[in-house]
């Protein structure tokens, strides 16, 4: 019954179902709408629609280069043009408002001659090179031409002079310019001056001459520069790594979620002949809109090398050498019946899945032990990992686009979470929101205040003696994200607390409602909500304090703890799907699926359950995690009461209700507990300056073990370390 | 019978042939990307005289706050004029100094042809040979051919020396006195081949001809006709000149 | 009842040349079959071969394969100039017309698949996923 929504909602604020129907039955007021006819077909629309959204609305999809839903609009292609009646030419109907009992034509004989001389003109200069094009197949000048071109070519070339032809430009290695096939429709030059908040490119020249470019060589520094290659709607820009290698009609679509951070952002893995061919992303207005970072875009190459095929196992000589699942299992079991449960360890790392979380956790308690910690450490002062509001994104990633007032502390938004800084700036640039800095002057991509450095200006906040807190009391929905990377450090509880107070503070300033969440946690790794939210121990100090027998590592590459903290003859097993920091230390090696291998499900850090899709088959003996610990579980006589992926998930609803609920975020709530529960931590932040690991482009790019194994990204390190000594 | 194969060939001899005349396309010389040369890179330095500097404040003064960038356009040809010519560098100085971004600059300057990119002599001779100009008294061609002689460039080039540059142009709006020609700010007007040695000559020495028409330059101011005034005589009317009383 | 007898007296003979009952019942184990014929010859493998004209043609020459290989014997396992004669493609065997050897000719050997001499061709296409190959000591 709680899947569904009304009902759901209707239950859990525990109001009565009678006011829901009241709530429907009365008439909504209507709001000012005009009439315009679309072919005939009335219309009504908002007043300040553009004639082509009306069309949309009535049913009638407009051709169109340089119109783009989220880019501003420029009017440059002309493709749009309809006839209006009583208008002497077509109008461009992207860039026209809709006026009141407009008659729009869209297939009129001359808004067809219109649109096939549009098309004419553009292919004079376009090469037709669409064989050797990686656009080829999913180009909207090859689809419009098709449907809205003409069928016959004028073009003769009597003077041999050959088309246009414009230099390549070097951007970087992600991606491609082939300039020559350019319809200076600027939809990426919109997109780096407006979303990605970089004005590097422009238009140069004039008329005939007129080129896309930098000007300059200098690479085309952006953490979401991928993005340009899916809204160039022709060949001109396309994805370097993926050059030459797949066509889209060869290759499957399986729509996934990625991990390279803890955003989530929905994705489409391409598969050909069990390969990962490329990622693009997938609309979805809650996560990522249709951004996704260069990392998740461009770091599957790294799921090629480096992987784990086969489980090892270490032997006498200290060197791991390849064996079976028998073997290893058997190595592992005979250890494990060698120690008590409770001399048993585990460490979760930053991708591994809900699934195989739960499955570790109940194997370990069923042994006996209570020794699971993951990699990210959170303060467990206070209310710690008990309440969720204490450690999600409470407001949500789209939630920022209705803050008016943003205090980070701690973070790079940028860097640790492309996609939510994207919005950040999108509420920047149309709603004015004021932003304020607390940590390390970095570039974020758009102004704000920086409030200083060190945890002292957070009491300052607190008490209102700092410059910003005026602006911080009057906001009417404020909002604070607090990055992970300052909780790794010891007085992170107490920067918590600080944060937490701070929150309340202004929550009960601002007289928001109760639905405004203030303060926010930004997490850095795609696992770490997930565990919390299943009950892993934040950090690995416990383990510290009382060293197992046997560790086991579930992809935990990070080196939170490393064999100098363990005695000698510690035990490591290790399952992940990299030969990474993680596998050099274990005893025996269990080969794991990457998340583009398995259907398991990840919660990013609004907490949002999301499931990844199987696109391709884990390589070699490598098998999906939780399998792994099911059949481990078994060999040691007590098998964990699940066979099937969906049992798995019934006991991950069992442990935590909203695992189960996927695409769903379920709200947190007692802020007020947890702020009381804060109040307890009587430590105080230390004066160290706040500031976060990754402050420039070229730390963004290696953070995992998957991003580590790709040369794609080992080229945009190197690229993007040049480009810091570039004189440009 | 007969008449239709007759028909029929010529249907067919017809499809031969298009009504179509394509003429090449024309692109300009110069390039729209930037290369490093040693005296076009980003080391050159360049910086504004106190005095442009005072200048510039006072032009960026003008536009509102929030507006500034739209002083991009008169502060390069304030340090166009400074330095010559239109370097990487200069374009640096203005976006640094307007806090615009660089493309944004670039994208000026290489729209607008009058911001140059490669470096011009001391006197930039630009001669108009729209078809105003070329049709005009003697006509654009003979003017044209006259100054190539005189300097010893082709169009495009720079004389050895430095002194003189020579462009050929679109329009320069002075088509009533055809054919004419713009060196650095000032139009010389009503060539002849005789005119033109001359003024190319006394600039060579040193002077600096009279600029305006070259034909009655002792009493004509622009485009007045040679026989003098035949309309406009009197001193032009007050405000109010013609208006109702009553209003 | 003559015809029984005839019968059972080839019975007989065909034992006798086959060394007896039990050598026979063994070799009917290993080929399935007992006949008895004239010893052509034997090649260098330990295969022997026989004739009996009294067969009809297509049953009356065979090979009795080599002891050594036991019941794994296989028709590859002739070499090619006892071949020729065992398919009636020539009429004298190597015994008695010895085939010119050439320089170029290569020993006989038996065909290996199913064997773990097999073939198997290797792959021209790089892997599509590069494995991690831990660091030794």
């Amino acid at each position: 019954m709680l899947r569904f929504w009304p009902l759901r909602r209707a239950v859990q604020a525990q109001v009565p179902l009678t006011s829901l129907v009241r709530q429907s039955s009365t008439p909504a007021a209507v709001p000012d709408k005009l009439e315009v006819f679309i072919d005939g077909k009335p219309v009504y629309v908002e007043p300040g629609t553009t004639v082509l959204q009306a069309c949309a609305a009535g049913g009638v999809e407009i051709p169109r280069f340089c119109y783009h839903d989220r880019l501003s609009i420029a009017g440059n292609c002309r493709m749009c043009l309809v006839e209006v009646e009583k208008s002497p030419k077509p109008i461009a109907s992207c860039a026209m408002p809709v006026m009141k009992g407009m008659r729009v034509k869209t297939d009129s004989p001359v808004s067809r001659k219109a649109r096939e001389g549009v098309m004419e003109f553009l292919l004079v200069n376009h090469p037709l090179d669409c064989p050797i094009c990686d656009q080829g197949g999913e180009c909207d000048l090859q689809d419009q031409s098709m449907v809205f071109g003409s069928d016959r070519s004028r073009f003769t070339d009597v003077a041999f002079t050959g088309k246009r032809a414009v230099e390549d430009k070097n951007v970087g290695p992600l991606v491609k310019t082939i300039m020559t096939r350019c319809i200076h429709c600027t939809r990426c030059i919109r997109f780096a001056s407006e979303v990605a908040g970089v004005d590097d490119l422009g238009t140069t020249g004039r008329g005939n001459d007129m080129q896309v470019g930098t000007y300059v060589e200098k690479m085309f520094k952006s953490e979401l520069s991928g993005n340009v290659i899916d809204l160039c709607p022709v060949g001109a820009l396309t994805s370097k790594p993926y050059a030459f290698t797949a066509r889209p009609w060869e290759t499957k679509k399986i729509e996934s979620i990625d991990v390279m951070d803890a955003i989530g952002s929905n994705i489409v893995v391409s598969m050909r002949t069990n390969e990962v061919m490329r990622i693009i992303p997938r609309l979805n207005e809650d996560v990522n809109e249709e951004w996704i970072s260069d990392k998740t875009r461009f770091a599957y190459d790294g799921l090629k090398r480096q992987r784990l095929t086969t489980p090892f196992v270490r032997g006498q000589d200290g060197n791991l050498v390849a064996t079976d699942w028998e073997n290893a299992f058997i190595a592992v079991a005979e250890k494990l019946n060698e120690v008590s449960g409770e001399q048993v360890a585990a460490v979760a790392g930053g991708l591994a899945d809900a699934e195989s979380l739960v499955a570790l956790k109940d194997f370990l308690n069923r042994m006996g032990s209570e020794a699971l910690c993951t990699e990210e450490i959170f303060p467990m002062d206070g209310a710690g990992t008990d309440l969720r509001s204490n450690y999600l994104l409470n407001t949500g990633i789209s939630g920022v686009e209705e803050a008016d007032v943003l205090l980070l502390i701690g973070t790079n938004p940028r860097y640790e979470a492309p996609i939510f800084n994207a919005r950040i700036r999108k509420s920047w640039v149309h709603n004015e929101l004021q932003v304020g800095l607390l940590g390390s002057p970095v570039d974020l991509s758009y102004e704000y205040d920086h409030l200083g450095e060190s945890a002292s200006e957070l009491e300052k906040l607190a008490s209102g003696s700092h410059p910003f807190s005026q602006l911080l009391s009057s906001a009417k929905k404020p909002m604070i994200v607090v990055g992970s990377a300052i909780l790794q450090r010891s007085d992170g509880a107490a920067l918590h607390a600080a944060a937490s107070q701070l929150a309340q503070n202004l929550r009960a300033k601002s007289g928001c409602g109760e639905d405004w969440k203030v303060l926010n946690v930004l997490h850095r790794v795609a696992s770490q909500v997930a565990a919390l939210d299943i009950g892993y121990k934040a950090g690995v100090d416990y383990i510290r304090q009382n060293p197992p027998k046997v560790l086991y590592l579930l992809g935990a590459d990070e080196e939170a703890i490393t064999k100098q903290d363990l005695p000698k003859d510690t035990f490591i097993i290790y399952q992940g799907h990299h030969g990474d920091r993680g596998a050099l230390m274990a005893d025996v090696i269990f080969p794991g699926a990457a998340y583009t291998e398995k259907d398991v499900t990840y919660v990013n850090t609004e907490g949002r359950a999301q499931l990844t899709r199987q696109a391709v088959t884990p390589p070699g003996l490598a098998r999906n995690d939780w399998k792994i610990v099911r059949a481990l579980s078994e060999i040691m006589g007590m098998p964990l009461p699940y066979d099937k992926i969906q049992d798995v998930r019934r006991r991950l609803g069992e442990v935590s209700p909203n695992l189960g609920r996927h695409g769903d975020v379920e709200e947190a709530n007692y802020f007020k507990q947890a702020q009381q529960l804060a109040q307890l931590v009587k430590s105080s932040p230390s004066n160290e300056p706040l500031s976060p690991p990754i402050q420039s482009l070229k730390d963004f790019y290696m953070t995992d073990a998957i991003s580590r194994a790709s040369q794609t990204m080992a080229k945009c390190v190197q690229a993007a370390t040049e480009a810091e000594k570039s004189k440009y | 019978m007969l008449s239709s194969v007759g028909r029929n060939i010529i249907w067919t001899a017809k499809q031969q042939f298009r009504s179509l005349h394509k003429t090449s396309a024309v692109c300009s010389d110069h390039m729209f990307v930037h290369r490093d040369t040693p005296i076009n890179n980003p080391d050159v330095k360049f910086e504004f005289t106190p005095e442009n500097r005072k200048r510039a404040d006072a032009i960026i003064a003008n536009y509102p706050d929030g507006h500034k960038q739209a002083a991009v356009i008169p502060l390069l040809d304030l340090a166009q004029r400074q330095h010559g010519w239109t370097p990487l560098v200069v374009m640096h100085a203005v976006a640094d100094m307007l806090k615009m971004p660089r493309m944004r600059v670039y994208e000026v300057a290489t729209f607008y042809t009058m911001f140059n990119r490669e470096p011009v002599g001391k006197y930039f001779v630009q001669i108009c040979t729209t078809t105003p100009c070329m049709l005009g008294g003697v006509g654009s061609d003979v003017i044209l051919q006259a100054i190539k002689d005189n300097l010893g460039v082709k169009v495009g080039e720079t004389t050895k020396d430095g002194m003189f540059t020579l462009a050929e142009v679109e329009c320069l709006g002075a088509c009533v006195n055809a054919p004419m020609i713009q060196i650095n700010d000032n139009y010389y007007e009503d060539l002849t081949v005789e005119d033109t040695n001359r003024i190319l000559n006394d600039i060579k020495s040193g002077k600096m001809p009279k600029p305006g028409p070259q034909s009655g330059q002792d009493w004509r101011f622009a485009s007045e006709p040679k026989t003098g005034l035949t309309s406009l005589t009197d001193p032009p009317k007050g405000p109010g000149f013609g208006v109702r009383s009553d209003l | 009842m003559s015809k029984y007898l005839e019968k059972f007296s080839r019975m007989r003979t065909i034992i006798a040349d086959n060394g007896g009952l039990i050598n026979s019942i063994k070799t009917i184990y290993r080929t399935d079959e007992l006949k008895s014929g004239r010893l052509v010859g034997e090649d260098g493998f330990g295969n022997k071969y026989y004739e009996n004209k009294s067969y009809f043609m297509g049953r009356s020459r065979w090979v009795d394969y080599s002891l050594a290989v036991n019941l794994d014997y296989d028709a590859s396992q002739v070499p090619p100039e006892w071949h020729r004669w065992l398919h009636y493609i020539a009429d004298e065997p190597p015994t008695e017309a010895q085939l010119v050897k050439r320089k170029w000719m290569i020993n006989h050997s038996e065909n290996p698949t199913g064997t773990d001499k097999i073939y198997v061709p290797y792959s021209t296409v790089k892997p599509k996923v590069q494995a991690w190959s831990p660091p030794s000591k």
